[in-house]
């Protein structure tokens, strides 16, 4: 009777485990749930200590890092003039997929959410036909630039606003003074970016920032210089989008993965790789113990403000160089806001929208916000300093978009590939074996997606 | 009839959550590991063993990450249980401040993991960790480790920080055991001559045994079900070093995948009422004899 009891215990208590995966649809947003009651909260505060004029709190959830500050000092005039106060429930990257796509479909949504733009997110991931409201006749879209209109767009309707900075590529940033120091000119070519990293290596600085420990930073690497796969091996993408060509046999790809992990192999990156994280790079690109790092454009800017005593103009620019890439990339999928099609204020949050996308209010998003150099509507004035124009002026010229965009299923397995190549920097995978996984990992989604292409 | 029937009036609001809430989520969690459930489609298919196939057959990442689980769990259990006997025999002991090292001791148990795994993240770093620090101090340099990012050292490091955390809840269970057992076998055991060996190896450890087997028992299904630890420390890395199964099945759900993912909670399922049956049966024989 002991035994039999204790069996039951045990097989309760084991499937208990598997009832948390039965829910896992339901339980997927604790730190939601705790927002909108504090939004309830905040909410009836606010009632009852300012003259509100519709008395309505939007939620709008986000993934960290999306909503800069300046877009909440927008939010705060934009709460004075209209009694329409903003709540924002932010959630961690790592597990704002997650959260977002329980809450899709839990019906549960917030008023506003935010969301990668581009075709797979919009279409099988978001499934903006049923959860987004269409914002196609609303009057930003003429003033929004095309190329990211086209990217939240899904079957000839806009689903999302996108305010964000479209020459915020990946692109390397390096330390003027180091390079200066040892004698090195910006590299133009791969072999040429090694030489200068050993000089750096010899002369006792670490060559490359990477911080390995966020999990996704280290994978922009490999997909981030899409036009210069199509350069080397034209028609790949398509190939690749209409299931005709496999990643594994891919030569450039392949590659280009092999020439990162021997960056890796020579120790360009330094002893703490993988205990480095992105939050530190500023102080640790501040203190010269790094010369260069992978960044966007405005990281020059973020150092002066982060850190006293250090200088933008300390700081240039030039393309990630593996396979030789001399061309810029771009990225016209970015974070972008949609409106939920359950929420009961849809026409506050295109108000809200309209207020964010004006023109004063745009300009002041790009002046207050160190990240941005320049937004993604007409009419704005770009903040470039001498350095940033020098760099559009010389790379400029070709550009292209980045893998994550330009193939589907590449994106959402984006930290998988980062897993993945943390393996290949530790030996325990090869440049084929990732391809292999992302083939394995693309059919996967693919099927499950119900693609004509992989049937 | 009436009166037989009273125990289950009692137990019945209690069954009934149970039922509700457990068994039927956990068999339909079984149902959904045989379907096609994933992000992308309204409708689930049923698919057979199709879930089970990709992870038995085609990614041997699934494989490692079953075998890191079951590694984590028999590693654990073996030295929660020796250290938690140690402490439990040390606390039983008349030391001074008796009830002072009880707290002390069983207090990381109730620290939460988050807590644990941003103390620890810092005792870790290879720059500015306490533990490297202090090796470098005392002249030990070439004793400091990545401790969470080389693939040697990375699942040792989260199984100690598990093994430092639940230590001390194994310490109160074997404390309450070893508080059960009469002085008087002890006492005949003197007049006999046994040494503190023989006492504990005839004595001790026998009378024991139940309080063992829970121990055993919660241990089992505890790491089997590793994810907390994993995720704060290392969330699997590097690369797949310290991948266990939920971390899996945490990947599996992000891609959207939800049937592989249940596929894989259920296989675990599996190995955990084998293994915890076995484990029952053999320290149900040592109880006896």
């Amino acid at each position: 009777m002991k035994k039999t009891m204790s069996l039951f215990l045990l097989t309760g208590l084991a499937g208990g485990l598997l009832s948390g995966c039965g829910n896992s649809g339901g339980n997927a947003s604790p730190q939601a749930s705790g927002s909108s009651a504090s939004a309830t909260s905040q909410a009836s505060e606010a009632a009852s200590t300012t003259p509100a004029k519709k008395n309505i709190t939007l939620s709008y959830l986000a993934s960290q890092d999306w909503i800069k500050d300046p877009e909440m000092k927008l939010a705060e005039k934009f709460e004075e003039q209209t009694g329409i106060h903003i709540d924002y429930q932010i959630v961690p990257s790592d597990q704002y997929s997650n959260v977002l796509k329980a809450k899709l479909a839990s019906g549960e949504a917030p008023d506003i959410f935010g969301g990668q733009s581009g075709k797979f997110d919009l279409g099988p991931l978001y499934d903006v036909e049923h959860n987004a409201v269409d914002l196609s006749n609303e009057e930003w879209v003429k003033r929004e630039d095309p190329l990211f209109i086209e990217q939240s767009s899904w079957k000839s309707k806009v689903y999302a606003l996108t305010v964000w900075d479209p020459s915020s590529s990946w692109i390397m940033v390096y330390n003027k003074p180091i390079f200066a120091e040892l004698g090195l000119s910006v590299p133009k070519s791969y072999e040429e970016f090694l030489k200068a990293c050993e000089a750096i290596k010899a002369s006792g600085v670490t060559p490359i920032y990477e911080p390995v420990s966020d999990g996704w930073h280290h994978t922009l690497w490999f997909p981030e210089i899409g036009v210069r796969y199509e350069e080397l091996d034209a028609g790949l993408a398509d190939k690749l989008i209409n299931n005709s060509e496999k990643f594994e046999n891919a030569s450039v790809l392949e590659q280009s993965l092999s020439q990162f992990s021997e960056l890796v192999q020579k120790g360009y990156f330094g002893e703490y790789a993988f205990s480095n994280t992105y939050a530190d790079t500023e102080k640790n690109m501040a203190g010269g113990k790094y010369a260069m790092t992978l960044y966007n454009i405005g990281l020059p800017a973020q150092i002066e403000q982060a850190v006293p005593g250090s200088k933008a103009s300390d700081y240039g620019f030039f393309p990630i160089p593996l396979m030789d890439n001399q061309d810029l990339n771009v990225n016209p999928a970015a974070p972008s806001k949609f409106i939920s099609t359950s929420s009961k204020h849809v026409e506050e949050a295109k108000q809200y929208f309209a207020f964010l996308t004006e023109q004063e209010n745009l300009q002041y998003l790009l002046d207050n916000e160190p990240k941005f150099t320049t937004l993604n509507f007409k009419d704005i004035t770009p903040k470039f300093n001498d350095e940033q124009k020098a760099f559009f002026d010389t790379y400029g010229k070709t550009t292209g978009t980045v893998y994550q965009t330009a193939i589907n299923y590449v994106n959402p397995q984006w930290m998988d590939i980062g897993k993945d190549m943390a393996a290949m920097m530790n030996k325990q995978m090869t440049p084929k074996d990732i391809l292999k996984n992302i083939d394995k990992r693309r059919e996967q989604q693919a099927k499950t997606a119900g693609d004509s292409n992989w049937k | 009839m009436t009166r037989r029937m009273y125990p289950f009036y009692f137990i019945a609001i209690a069954l009934a959550f149970y039922v509700v809430f457990t068994v039927v989520p956990s068999l339909m969690g079984i149902y959904l590991s045989f379907t096609d459930w994933n992000s992308y489609v309204k409708t689930i298919r049923f698919i057979g063993l199709d879930n089970y196939s990709t992870i038995f057959s085609s990614d041997e990442n699934y494989m490692h990450g079953i075998r890191n689980t079951v590694v984590f769990t028999v590693a654990t259990i073996v030295l929660k249980t020796i250290i938690g006997l140690l402490l439990a025999l040390m606390v039983n002991k008349g030391i001074r401040l008796k009830s002072f090292h009880r707290v002390i001791l069983f207090m990381p148990s109730v620290i939460p993991m988050l807590v644990v795994g941003i103390i620890f993240k810092s005792i870790y770093d290879p720059q500015y960790g306490l533990i490297n620090e202090t090796l470098r101090a005392v002249g030990l340099s070439s004793w400091t480790q990545h401790w969470l990012t080389d693939i040697q050292w990375a699942f040792k490091s989260v199984i100690a920080v598990d093994v430092w955390k639940g230590a001390g809840y194994i310490m109160v269970i074997l404390l309450a055991g070893l508080q059960a057992i009469s002085h008087s076998y002890y006492e005949a055991a003197d007049i006999d001559g046994a040494g503190v060996w023989k006492k504990l190896r005839y004595i001790t450890l026998p009378l024991l045994m139940p309080s063992l087997t829970v121990t055993t028992v919660l241990n089992l299904l505890y790491g089997l079900k590793i994810f907390d630890t994993v995720y704060v420390l290392t969330n699997g890395g590097p690369g797949y070093a310290t991948d266990v199964v939920y971390t899996q099945v945490f990947s599996q759900f992000s891609l959207g995948s939800y049937g592989v993912g249940t596929a894989l909670i259920t296989v675990l399922f599996v190995i955990m009422t084998i293994l915890g049956f076995f484990a029952i049966k053999l320290m149900s024989r040592e109880e006896q004899g």
